[in-house]
């Protein structure tokens, strides 16, 4: 085994931040070196402050170092002074945990959590020295995998991936391992690689796109279907049926150089059913799995000794919603070893959820930051996205905020979602003002950020099949947004670049042609894509234009029902019907409840698998259907209709 | 009451910056269960101070840390500690161990004692540092050369960027001792001490001096040196010698 160290300290005083490459984190895994086992080595392609606190790759991080034939060290894509010292010293991709090069392990992992770290990830495989297009890697060169919410649609890096994973990680990276093992001891001669790869299409949520073909007719996909009989047809997700089973990471990595979510996190439930229709995520993880109350709470408390962090976030897709939650932040915070100085962070809270009794419980320690989703302005439209949670429901959750000693709150939002028209856009005002109103009934320095975000329809999500709003028109309700907020001192607005959202919708609808786009934009030094400071768009105008693909078709057209959509092949275990039809519920502003609380839809999670929800609770928390107490399937009075976008756009 | 902390800071260690220290220090503090007391206000803070900032990448032989404990922290002599560590009672010995064991790897207290607050603080009361460094591929001739004639003259000038400018000083009056002291498979090794008032004089102003053009290796600062009845003194002398990793 090689160490590049030497190497590479006398170049890290010349980079800003060169913590960053040093590893030494608490719960590293260092002297993990197994000469006969299957090497990974887990890669996030974004900065190490962002990268580091991925669940996700912590969790495998300590499973495969727990198996006696496998070891995995991490690595994540350099920033960009760092890139140049390396290429201009010829110093190689590496592992932060014992500074190997890259090309020594046996797979290459990629953690998708955006598309637009895609062209990080091609800039990480070629750092590592290896061939960015997958069909020209030699025999021995490691395997590049790559899984995360991301990887559900695999078709825009099908050029470059040698495999893909679906769903949870935990029980799967186990027969990856095996399967790789075997090559590697058979000491990957030539013609093994293929072999390989054939193996792993037979463990189910692997992908294997070298062993399919894309076939179109004009600029229409036809279908991706396998080349070989017994390449199954279809890769269906992976999902560990209960969360119990699995309470990783058990020694969090606790890093030396301050990273994003620096604090003790744990995951209190996998999956969401609230079904707010925009959510990747949420469709993606159904259905429910709650971790046992006790276990948290004892994943909490070891964590907090073992760690010495003063903060704990709970973590899932809607915290508020966790059966036991008031017990749980309420056990933590009496947690003698914390000596009352422990701050709970709830993210991801749904405002129907979040009562007056979390409020208080929360704020006995340290208050943190508070973030509400009600994701869009006007009722109306909430019900066309499914996020149902009323008005009241809002101003109920900040005045529980505010009454318990908040200041100030940020709100998220969507705008260009289907159907939207500027009095939706203008609604979020008017939110955000009366939640300001509620705050100075407590406090004078009451105020609110609005945080905008602009749509990008996502594959497996009934939305699915619209078509993405023009950067124009994205920018348009920004500045509508803006001018009807400018007088207002104590609304802080906040917006995502339009742009930016172009480029992810290209990414994230595309098909097999789209790699030549990514491969382009890397080419022509688009690294770093989800900074503000290096995103840029004409990049990407010109890759489209190069590779002779129509922006308009991949990413403002809305789909029809018969289209094949690239990402056919792939299950989450949702029904395209279903989906469908929750997309022509939308339409009509039919609201869906929570399956977690009432009977099942059938979408297919849970019963294409066998598997169901495990949840504590058989009641909402806060009462009610989905807490907003209302008949929610009268739906509204007036159906939309989708209105075509040369209607909507003011381009 | 207050702990008076020497640590070393050591290997990878060395890219860690000063306020990320800090705030792996204070995380140390609270998994060995220091009667640590916090700041008033929205949000508190641990009370801590450190001596004089490390500059990143140095490493160091002689970090010092003042932690004042809570009033009634102090039993029988002993140090009673609290949250994760209650119900602990640890004498300044046990105390280290126990810290040095919750710091990670690079980091090491080489002395603890519980002492009365009072004094001045750290930052202000430390006169000179005492450092080790050595120059990327000088000559050793050259370099001993130059230090000679340096400490002959009464004129050593420096360059070096403030605000984006070039300054330029002399700074012969902060130089109380210069010398050679081998060599790494880097380059020779330097020995100095650098006066800490006005400014901290750092040893990469030296290097053009000793070297013109070259680059400092690994620069690990060694002592911190107060005065104290009009005499220098160490503001703790370690109890034991820190996990040196030698130039290798
Ligand atoms: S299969 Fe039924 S219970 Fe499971 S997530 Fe889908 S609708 Fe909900």
């Amino acid at each position: 085994m090689t160490s590049l160290w030497p190497r590479l300290e006398p170049l890290l005083p010349r980079v800003e931040k060169p913590a960053r490459y040093i590893g030494c984190e608490d719960g590293a895994c260092t002297d993990i070196y197994k000469p006969d086992a299957t090497s990974w080595l887990l890669t996030y392609p974004d900065t190490y402050e962002i990268g580091l606190p991925n669940q996700g790759l912590q969790i495998l991080y300590e499973l495969l170092n727990e198996r006696p034939d496998a070891f995995a060290e991490r690595s994540y894509a350099p920033w960009t002074d760092m890139e140049a010292q390396m290429r201009s010293n010829g110093l190689p991709l590496f592992s932060v945990d014992t500074h190997r090069p890259a090309e020594e392990f046996d797979i290459l992992a990629f953690n998708l959590s955006a598309e637009l770290v895609y062209t990080n990830v091609l800039n990480c495989i070629d750092l590592a020295g290896l061939a960015v297009r997958a069909s020209q890697r030699g025999d021995a060169d490691p395997l590049i995998g790559a899984g995360g919410h991301c990887a559900y649609n695999p078709e825009p890096l099908t050029d470059f991936i040698d495999f893909f994973v679906m769903g949870d990680g935990e029980e799967v990276i186990a027969e990856i391992t095996t399967t790789v093992g075997e090559w590697r001891k058979s000491g990957k001669p030539p013609g093994s690689r293929e072999n390989v790869l054939r193996a792993l299409t037979q463990i189910a949520g692997v992908y294997v796109p070298s062993m399919y073909e894309a076939t179109y007719d004009g600029t229409k996909l036809v279908g991706v279907q396998p080349k070989h009989p017994d390449v199954p047809v279809s890769v269906q997700k992976r999902t560990v049926a209960d969360l119990a089973d699995w309470p990783y990471p058990r020694n969090q990595l606790v890093p030396l150089t301050e990273v994003v979510h620096d604090r003790l996190n744990v995951e209190i439930f996998r999956g969401c059913t609230r079904g707010c229709r925009f959510c990747q995520a949420g469709m993606i993880t159904r259905p429910v799995r709650e971790r046992p109350a006790s276990q948290v709470r004892e994943m909490v408390s070891k964590g907090l000794e073992r760690t010495g962090y003063d903060e704990v976030s709970l973590t899932s897709l809607s915290t508020a919603d966790f059966s036991n939650i008031e017990e749980v932040v309420t056990g933590t915070i009496d947690e003698p070893g914390t000596c009352g100085r422990v701050s709970v962070s709830l993210p991801s809270l749904r405002v129907d959820a979040f009562t007056v009794g979390v409020a208080a419980q929360v704020s006995r320690a340290r208050r943190t930051g508070l973030t509400f989703a009600p994701e869009a302005g006007s009722w109306r439209m909430r019900q066309i996205i499914n996020k149902l949670v009323t008005e009241e429901d809002l101003y109920e959750a900040v005045r529980s905020a505010y009454s318990q000693g908040w200041h100030r709150m940020k709100l998220y939002f969507l705008t260009g979602l289907p159907s939207e028209m500027d009095e939706d856009t203008l609604a979020i005002a008017d939110l955000a003002e009366n939640c300001v109103a509620i705050g100075q009934e407590y406090t004078k320095k009451a105020s609110v950020t609005v945080s905008l975000g602009g749509f990008v329809p996502k594959p497996h999500t009934p939305f699915q099949w619209f078509g993405q709003n023009e950067s124009a028109e994205l920018r348009r309700k920004v500045e509508l947004l803006r001018e009807r907020l400018r007088r207002n001192k104590r609304v802080h607005l906040k917006w995502h670049a339009p742009e930016a959202s172009t480029a992810e919708g290209i990414t994230s609808r595309g098909d097999r042609r789209v790699g030549r786009v990514i491969e382009h934009v890397w080419r022509h030094g688009g690294t770093f894509q989800e900074w503000s400071e290096h995103f840029d768009l004409t990049l990407w105008e010109e890759a489209m234009r190069a590779s002779e693909l129509d922006i308009e078709w991949y990413v403002h057209r809305h789909r029809d029902e018969n289209e094949v959509l690239p990402w056919d092949h792939i299950h989450a275990g949702l029904h395209k019907d279903f989906l469908w039809q929750d997309w022509q519920d939308a339409l009509a502003g039919f609201g869906l409840e929570d399956c977690r609380w009432t009977p099942c839809y059938d979408c297919g999670a849970c019963t294409e698998y066998g598997i169901e929800h495990v949840v504590a609770s058989p009641v909402p928390p806060n009462g009610g259907s989905q807490g907003t107490g209302q008949d929610l399937a009268i739906g509204h009075v007036v159906p939309v209709d989708l209105r075509p976008r040369a209607e909507v756009g003011g381009t | 009451m207050r702990l008076r902390i020497r640590f070393s800071k050591m290997g990878k260690v060395r890219f860690v910056g000063h306020r990320d220290v800090a705030r792996i220090v204070e995380r140390a503090l609270r998994r060995c269960g220091v009667p640590i007391t916090y700041s008033e206000g929205f949000s508190p803070r641990v009370r801590m101070s450190f001596g004089l900032a490390l500059p990143t990448c140095y490493e160091s032989e002689a970090e010092y840390l003042d932690v004042p404990l809570s009033p009634d922290s102090i039993v029988d002599g002993q140090i009673a500690c609290i949250g994760w560590g209650q119900g602990k009672l640890h004498n300044e010995q046990q105390m280290q161990i126990a810290l040095s064991e919750a710091l990670p790897t690079g980091f090491d207290v080489v002395a603890l004692t519980v002492e009365p607050k009072g004094g001045g603080s750290l930052q202000e009361t430390v006169v000179t540092c005492g450092w080790k460094f050595d120059i990327l591929g000088a000559v050793a001739r050259e370099v001993e050369d130059a230090i000679e004639r340096a400490l002959a003259g009464s004129e050593i000038e420096t360059e070096r960027k403030k605000k984006n400018e070039l300054v330029r000083e002399n700074i012969r009056y902060g130089v109380y001792d210069l010398r050679m002291d081998g060599e790494s498979e880097r380059g020779p090794i330097v020995i100095a001490e650098l006066s800490a008032k006005p400014r901290v004089i750092r040893p990469s102003e030296l290097v053009d001096v000793l070297a013109p053009g070259a680059e400092m290796g690994i620069a690990r600062r060694t002592h911190q040196w107060i005065e104290h009845e009009g005499q220098w003194q160490e503001p703790l002398t370690p109890s034991k010698s820190p996990q040196l990793k030698e130039y290798s």
